[in-house]
């Protein structure tokens, strides 16, 4: 038996050849049919694997500064577990409802007791609101502001919430540092940036992070429960100076006149250009951000000043004009509309001279090692 | 005259007319492709019918073509059957062309650098229609290969087919079966998963081995392109993958199958006299053509095997993808690939020059060279029994090695180690952590231990306020051999150890154990297990209690930690000391006081992940 062909004869061997090969394509289609939800459904399961990882890593690297539950650490590093990150807004039914009714009302043709009912329902509307305001004075305090609710438009950050918190991941925050009460900053965690974790991990982290996300689920608790809310390193609320000095205004011409009577200081330059306040450092450190002024003063003069829309300045003239009108000129490669335009409004006469001797010392020693100490 | 100004189809057309036109041309067409066969010869040969026409045109395709002047035009009646030869040569030839194309395909989506590999493999798993298929296919495919040729050698064996005039068909056939393994090998590492890095690491690390230093190092050096497996080792794996074994198969295949050829296929040592090789001589009314008998059922052979592997792909085999490659982290359990295992066995055994190099040196030596030691004329199994002797007790001994080389043999981890590691495993080997398949709704945050099965069905809640209690009031000296926590009770000592050292939150109420929820029932089967386990290895782990720490980490994922709890015993070589009555011996620490220890591991569950209990999960 076991000496003859399996098959011995042709006909039955090509009905079984044939219905192998048909069996072969009906079930080939039928997963071919199938794979649309095979594909998904491993791409859901894929993504909660990811989740669990990213877990497991923000607990062993991230939690020590944005805490375990990542609500922050005060002082220390911002909530993730926060409507802020995710850009919720508390308000956005009630303005909406608001605009809307305010636009009925400017129409012609609006009955009086349709007025009324507006005006009544735009009074209520607006002590809802003021009550959502209320309740989210804890979070208020702890520097939230229920009219800027979203982290990514404050930043004008313009790709999504994934590509900022993996290019965050990525890169670390490298001047955070200057402007957070610890002085420690973000470090860099890609190991393409230098940092310990490789691509898909930071994947994971941040697949994990953006699924503190709760959607329309976010209540006015979890704003308040929050620790830390970011610190922004330029902070157009932050005034200057706290007293009433006169500031210096927008007239170039009008501050040269008046710096020539300041008795100029580059070392209380250097704490202001690092410092809170005016945080130049925060974004002028790092050339990838913001034109580094890390190079020596020359340099800069000799390039900036070639530029035609520079011509017949003098350096100091210069300088002034960048600070107070950023958009006067914008050096090439970087955008415009960054840096804050209301410098004007908030430097007084010795911190813009003091700020403008140490630029300017910067071929000096001084200058040399206050670079070393900014990079 | 000719329509077109040279002899054309038209010209055909307008002689004979279309039909008969068409008929002709293409029945000289099919009889160029198939080397001599026209379309009356095939339908005669499929009807089964003898060839109507002289010379016989069945024989044509073997003396002019490429592809049947490789197989002879035909056969012995004797070797034709599912005995002697059960068709393993012939699916070993189909599988090598199976994983070619399946190859082919996962090579268009696949970029050999470790920054995209693993990225591509999800890429291939959720985005490529099919892509699972034919990846599953081409894995299965790889490991029944190395199967099929196995056996087709053990059963050359048998047959006493090596001998005289086939010695060197056998020696050819020993470079395709490790050429088979290298290549099943090196296909391993190429998804860049720890499955992959882990089993090619070991792998590797035995040629590193090889004697002297200077070579070992280099051979390490030239493979893995590197101290460390890393981009360079990824990209050598895969060119001898793709490129330079397949060539080497290619020509060795080649030769094998020429060598075939010449000497015919051997027949059943009891149709020959001792000594006699009669496989070219044929009598006439013994003869089966190739065409059409053979072939068709060749045909027929790898239709139903490759329906098989489909059925199998299709429903009960996935190819395994662990997480991403991690130099920094050794899983628990590695090992090589099964048909690698019994070096890895035979590692355990002692000296790694000798075991890792040496032996298995001979060992394939030996093979290679079997024909030409065993130089016995007869082919009859009771004429052979000295090889017979040798050659079983060498696939015993393989066999054991084999086995030798689990994970789970000579492996000696510490008990708290293995039952956690038991509990909470990421799927790997087609092994899943016991916790991970509880259904994502039973997961109730809360503190649970494994006391509670301690207590008799309806007492567990006082039980478990007894031991609250208990853990409470306790006053233990802290001690732990790497870390020191001060508490003054086991609770405070378990709950710091949580929370400092596994960044868990612990609610101010401390812990305070409570009933698992009654409707969680597979939580509970799966606590149950966790305090027999502890009772198992009650000897290691003393007065050894488990606790699990269930926690809401997001809105859709869970934390739970489980941690044991135990009395440190003396331990030798791995098992613990006992005394007289068969009692551990308690482990005292610099003060007296016996040491207490924890260990913890903790999972994050989420909704979706879709763990579950089936074989390559």
């Amino acid at each position: 038996m076991l000496q003859r062909l399996l098959i011995d004869k042709m006909e039955n061997r090509i009905i079984v050849g044939t219905i192998a090969f048909l069996g072969i394509m009906v079930l080939v289609g039928w997963l071919a049919i199938n794979e649309g939800g095979r594909m998904q459904a491993f791409e859901r399961q894929y993504l909660a694997r990811s989740i669990e990882r990213g877990a497991a890593l923000f607990n062993s690297n991230c939690s020590s500064c944005h805490a375990t539950d990542g609500l922050g650490l005060a002082g220390r590093a911002p909530a993730l577990n926060s409507p802020y990150l995710f850009g919720h807004n508390f308000l956005a039914s009630i303005d909406r409802e608001l605009v809307t009714l305010g636009q009925e009302l400017t129409r012609t043709d609006l009955s009086a007791e349709r007025a009324v009912e507006i005006t009544t329902r735009v009074t209520e509307l607006q002590s809802e609101r003021a009550s959502i305001v209320q309740a989210l004075q804890p979070a208020v305090t702890k520097g939230y502001d229920p009219e800027t609710p979203s982290r990514l438009a404050r930043l004008g950050w313009g790709g999504t919430l994934n590509s900022f918190v993996y290019t965050t991941l990525v890169h670390g925050r490298p001047t955070s540092g200057l402007y957070w009460p610890t002085g420690q900053g973000m470090a860099a965690w890609s190991q393409t940036a230098g940092g310990p974790l490789r691509g898909d991990q930071l994947e994971d982290l941040t697949n994990y992070i953006l699924n503190y996300d709760k959607g329309d689920g976010w209540t006015t608790d979890d704003a308040n429960a929050v620790v830390q809310y970011p610190i922004n390193p330029i902070d157009s609320a932050l005034a200057g100076p706290a007293d009433d000095t006169p500031r210096v205004g927008t007239d170039v011409a009008a501050i040269e006149t008046e710096l020539v009577n300041i008795t100029r200081d580059p070392v209380n330059g250097q704490a202001l250009y690092n410092g809170g306040v005016y945080a130049c450092a925060g974004c002028h450190s790092n050339a990838a951000v913001a034109p580094a002024t890390g190079q020596t003063w020359t340099a800069a003069q000799n390039e900036r000043l070639q530029a035609p829309e520079n011509a017949g300045q003098t350096p100091e003239q210069y300088l002034i004009m960048s600070i107070i009108n950023p958009n006067h000129y914008i050096v090439p490669g970087y955008p415009a509309g960054v840096m804050p335009q209301n410098f004007g409004e908030r430097m007084t006469h010795q911190d813009l001279g003091d700020i403008l001797a140490y630029l300017e010392s910067y071929d000096s020693g001084v200058g040399a090692q206050a670079s070393a100490d900014g990079g | 005259m000719s329509v077109l100004p040279f002899p054309s189809f038209l010209d055909d057309i307008k002689e004979k007319g279309f039909k008969r036109a068409l008929y002709e041309g293409i029945n000289e067409v099919v009889e160029r492709a198939t080397a001599g066969m026209n379309l009356q010869d095939i339908r005669e040969a499929l009807r089964g019918e003898a060839a109507s026409r002289k010379p016989n045109p069945r024989l044509q395709p073997h003396a002019d073509g490429f592809w049947l002047h490789m197989r002879p035009s035909y056969f012995h009646k004797s070797v034709t059957g599912v005995y002697p030869e059960f068709r393993l040569g012939w699916l070993s030839t189909y599988f090598v062309f199976f994983e070619t194309i399946t190859g082919i395909f996962l090579m268009v989506f696949y970029t050999p650098s470790p920054t995209y590999a693993y990225a591509n493999m999800l890429t291939i798993m959720s985005n490529v229609p099919l892509g699972q298929f034919m990846r599953d296919l081409h894995r299965l495919g790889a490991e029944a290969m190395v199967l099929i040729v196995t056996l087709h050698m053990i059963r050359t064996f048998f047959t006493g087919s090596y001998k005289k005039p086939r010695q060197f068909t056998w020696f050819t056939g020993v470079i395709l079966l490790f050429l088979t393994m290298f290549l099943s090998f090196s296909g391993y590492l190429l998804p860049w998963d720890q499955l992959a890095l882990w089993a090619v690491t070991i792998g590797a690390s035995m040629i590193e081995a090889a004697p002297p230093e200077v070579v070992g190092t280099n051979l390490n050096l030239l493979l893995r392109g590197g101290p460390d497996i890393g981009a360079n080792g990824l990209l050598r794996f895969y060119l001898l993958h793709v490129l330079a074994v397949p060539a080497l198969l290619f020509i060795f295949v080649g030769v094998h199958y020429y060598k075939v050829v010449v000497h015919g296929h051997s027949l059943p040592p009891k149709e020959e006299n001792i000594g006699e090789d009669t496989a070219k001589r044929v009598p006439l009314d013994k003869r089966v053509y190739f065409i059409p008998d053979i072939l068709t059922s060749e045909i027929m052979w790898i239709a139903v095997t490759t329906l098989i592997l489909v059925i199998l792909s299709t429903w009960f085999f996935h190819a395994p993808l662990e997480n991403h490659a991690d130099p920094q982290i050794t899983p628990l359990g590695t090992t090589a690939p099964w048909y690698f295992l019994w070096v890895q066995g035979a590692l355990k055994l002692g000296d790694k020059v000798l075991w890792g190099i040496i032996f298995p040196t001979i060992y394939v030596g030996f093979l290679a060279v079997l024909p030409y030691i065993d130089t016995t004329r007869s082919r009859r199994w009771a004429h052979r029994r000295s090889i017979f002797t040798i050659i079983l007790a060498l696939i015993a001994v393989t066999v054991i090695l084999s086995y030798m080389g689990l994970a789970e043999f000579g492996v000696i981890n510490s008990a708290d180690v293995d039952v956690l590691h038991h509990m909470t495993m990421e799927p790997a080997h087609n092994h899943i952590g016991l916790l991970r398949p509880v259904p994502f709704d039973q997961l109730t945050p809360g503190i649970y231990t494994t006391r509670q099965f301690d207590a008799s069905p309806g007492e567990e809640a006082e039980v478990l306020a007894g031991f609250n209690t208990e853990i409470e009031q306790s006053l233990i000296a802290p001690y732990r051999v790497s870390d020191t926590f001060t508490a003054d009770t086991t609770e405070g000592f378990v709950a710091n150890y949580l929370e400092v050292q596994q960044h868990l939150h612990i609610p101010a109420s401390g812990l305070n154990f409570v009933s698992l929820p009654t409707d969680a029932t597979e939580l509970m089967s799966i606590m149950d297990e966790f305090h027999h386990e502890l009772e198992v290895e009650e000897k290691e782990l003393h007065n050894g209690w488990g606790g699990i720490v269930i926690t809401d980490e997001q809105a859709s994922l869970k934390r739970v930690d489980l941690f044991i709890f135990w009395n440190e015993v003396e331990m030798e070589r791995g098992f613990p000391v006992l005394d007289a009555n068969g009692e551990p011996i308690l482990a005292l620490g610099a003060d007296g006081n016996p040491i207490l220890r924890i260990s913890s591991q903790r999972v994050y569950i989420h909704e979706d992940s879709q763990y579950f209990n089936a074989p390559g999960a």
